[in-house]
């Protein structure tokens, strides 16, 4: 079959205005199919991460935006006493943006001796020991920095809070690197917030064989009677619950994925059916030439094929260049879904791309393989 | 041992409720060498003949046996790899492909048999030689005479050592002047190659060059009485 690669090649090439705007119309749809699947994969990396069982958020209740919920910072030690309880962090977070926004900045105040266990971080610049020295210190994710294009011994001003970059950080979860990292008391402090001894949230790590749910119950239940009530949820599930909404917008967007995928289809078999009605002839010749029709069934194939994996790939290429170039997230509610460019992805969208074109090539090769042989060599 | 017998050979089409017989129970020998012109009033069933013998139309019945094998009695792939192996064809309009080359097109039907690149380059050569056509092997279709496209039709007809070449009015598109040379050329790859041959034309004069001259009218193949062929 590889004998007549370069006639297939040489017949995409004398179509070649159709069939550069059937690569490109491919490319474009596969590019939004690349991207539409980068955030359906950043939520379920988000939900699905490895902490999302084992760790447990303390909120207030009935709340979900970080500005409003203010729990007492000396709950953790109580928690802390609670059985099958680990270690508790009290989290202060604060966002320019409760709403969802594509550029959300999201702001942590840890303790700062409690930041490193908590958190995983790789430093790409930077140190753990100036942060830790420097009371305004802020450790940046790598997709913020990127984004904003701020690197250490950049100050940093959002919503009133100004902060000095001392790091830029890269995290095992991709949607890490959308905050920053600062300390807890400074943010408590910070202008116009007013929260001395009020944190957002707490992070309860779970003892060993500890079980998320009735943990949270009782956590929930010590507090019931308290000047604030909570909610405890393990990670994932108050991860899920903040991004609802969001998630449903991109439960649909992800059916738009599959309607470019549609598009592709259509713009393939389109394309490749008006090939072969013009070469009707053509493929009758090769059959009296002596090619088998299940071989013309497959020089159509190879050239639907070709024109999806050259329009699929140019997409994915643009998409995961963008994604990996611009550092996308989308957040809301101080929560933030990392777009992130993956091997997953690109194998993922090359082989939808193989698939389309495979598909899109099935009838027109049909077609070209019946065509009776001397109808179509009498026509004109 | 002939090469091709056909036998009890019968064609009918229905057309607008009518059933027609280009062909009636026609029988033929074809021996090894042999270069045989077909004649006949234009829709008495010569290229329906020739569709047959090359296995791209099927009889309604009768045999067509080349070498023991009944090809009536093949697929639709295995009849594509027998003539692939057997058949050599020429089109009165020599059905090139536009995006390949002369050598490109020439080396097309090699390309479906198992031989090296080596040895297909060797073929091709030959048979560009064979049509002088060697300095015109780079041209596209496009960037050739309408007398240089059929002899590299024929170069392509010949290129594999055929059983059996056929041709269609191969002359039919040409000038006279041109048509000479093809006819010249034809008549070469019979004497010269020693290959069967089997032509259908409207043109006395090709058929003049062929030592066995047919003539088919109402269904029936009627052999002229041995004569000589004129040299083209």
């Amino acid at each position: 079959m590889f004998r007549f690669a370069p006639y297939v090649l040489k017949c995409l090439w004398r179509h070649r205005t159709r069939t550069g705007l059937t690569v490109s119309g491919t490319a474009v749809a596969l590019f939004v199919f690349c991207v539409v699947t980068a955030v359906q994969e950043g939520l379920d990396r988000l939900t699905h991460s490895a902490g999302a069982e084992r760790t447990l958020v303390v909120f207030q209740e009935n709340q979900f935006c970080p500005a409003n919920s203010r729990l007492p910072e000396d709950y953790a030690p109580a928690i802390a006493r609670l059985p099958g309880v680990r270690d508790v962090v009290p989290v202060g977070v604060f966002t320019n943006n409760c709403r969802a926004s594509l550029d959300m900045v999201v702001f942590q105040g840890f303790p700062s001796q409690q930041l490193r266990a908590a958190r995983p971080l790789e430093l790409l610049s930077g140190s753990f020991g100036q942060f830790e020295q420097q009371p305004d210190a802020a450790l940046v994710g790598r997709a913020v920095a990127r984004r904003r294009q701020i690197g250490a011994g950049d100050p940093f001003t959002v919503g009133g809070v100004t902060v000095a970059i001392v790091g830029v950080f890269a995290s095992e979860a991709p949607a890490e690197e959308n905050f920053i990292y600062t300390h807890l008391d400074f943010l408590q402090r910070a202008p116009g917030r007013n929260a001395v001894g009020v944190v957002t949230q707490l992070e309860v790590q779970l003892a060993e064989h500890a079980d998320p749910d009735t943990t949270a119950t009782a956590i929930d239940d010590h507090f019931r009677h308290g000047p604030v009530a909570t909610t405890t949820r393990p990670q994932g599930v108050f991860q899920r619950e903040v991004v609802a909404d969001l998630a449903e917008t991109i439960g649909f967007a992800q059916w738009l994925g599959y309607a470019c995928l549609g598009l592709v289809f259509s713009l393939i078999a389109a394309t490749t059916v008006m090939a072969v009605q013009d070469r009707i002839k053509e493929h009758a010749l090769l059959q009296t030439l002596g090619l088998r029709p299940l071989r013309v069934f497959g020089l159509v194939m190879a050239e639907s094929l070709l024109q999806s994996l050259a329009g699929g790939l140019l997409g994915i290429a643009a998409g995961l260049l963008l994604l990996s170039w611009w550092g996308f997230s989308i957040g809301t509610e101080g929560v933030a879904i990392a777009l992130q460019p993956s091997l997953r992805l690109a194998v993922w969208g090359g082989s939808v791309s193989a698939g389309v074109g495979l598909l899109a090539g099935l009838a027109p090769g049909y077609q070209a393989a019946r065509t009776e042989i001397v109808p179509a060599l009498r026509q004109a | 041992m002939p090469l091709i017998e056909i036998k009890n050979l019968t064609r009918q089409f229905t057309k607008g409720g009518e059933t027609l017989t280009p062909l009636d129970a026609v029988n033929l020998t074809i021996e090894p060498r042999d270069f045989i012109s077909l004649m006949g009033p234009s829709g008495t069933g010569k290229s329906t003949l020739l569709n047959l013998l090359v296995g791209i139309d099927r009889p309604t019945s009768g045999q067509i046996v080349v070498h023991g094998t009944d090809i009536t009695r093949l697929s639709r792939a295995r009849l594509a790899d027998w003539r692939a192996a057997h058949i050599g064809y020429i089109f009165q309009t020599h059905h090139l492909i536009p995006v390949l080359t002369a050598y490109e097109n020439v080396e097309l039907p090699l390309l479906l048999l198992p031989l090296p690149a080596a040895e297909r380059r060797k073929r091709v050569e030959i048979a560009l030689e064979a049509v002088e056509l060697t300095d015109r092997a780079d041209h596209y279709p496009r960037q050739l005479s309408g007398g240089q496209e059929q002899r590299v039709g024929i170069a392509r007809a010949i290129v594999t050592n055929p059983t059996l070449v056929v041709a269609d009015e191969p002359t039919g598109d040409l000038d006279p002047r041109t048509a000479a040379q093809i006819l010249k050329l034809i008549q070469r790859l019979n004497v010269e190659l020693e290959m069967t041959l089997f032509v259908v034309t409207h043109d006395p004069q090709v058929a003049a060059v062929a030592a066995r001259r047919l003539h088919l009218d109402e269904g029936r193949l009627i052999e002229a009485p041995g004569a000589d062929p004129v040299p083209a």
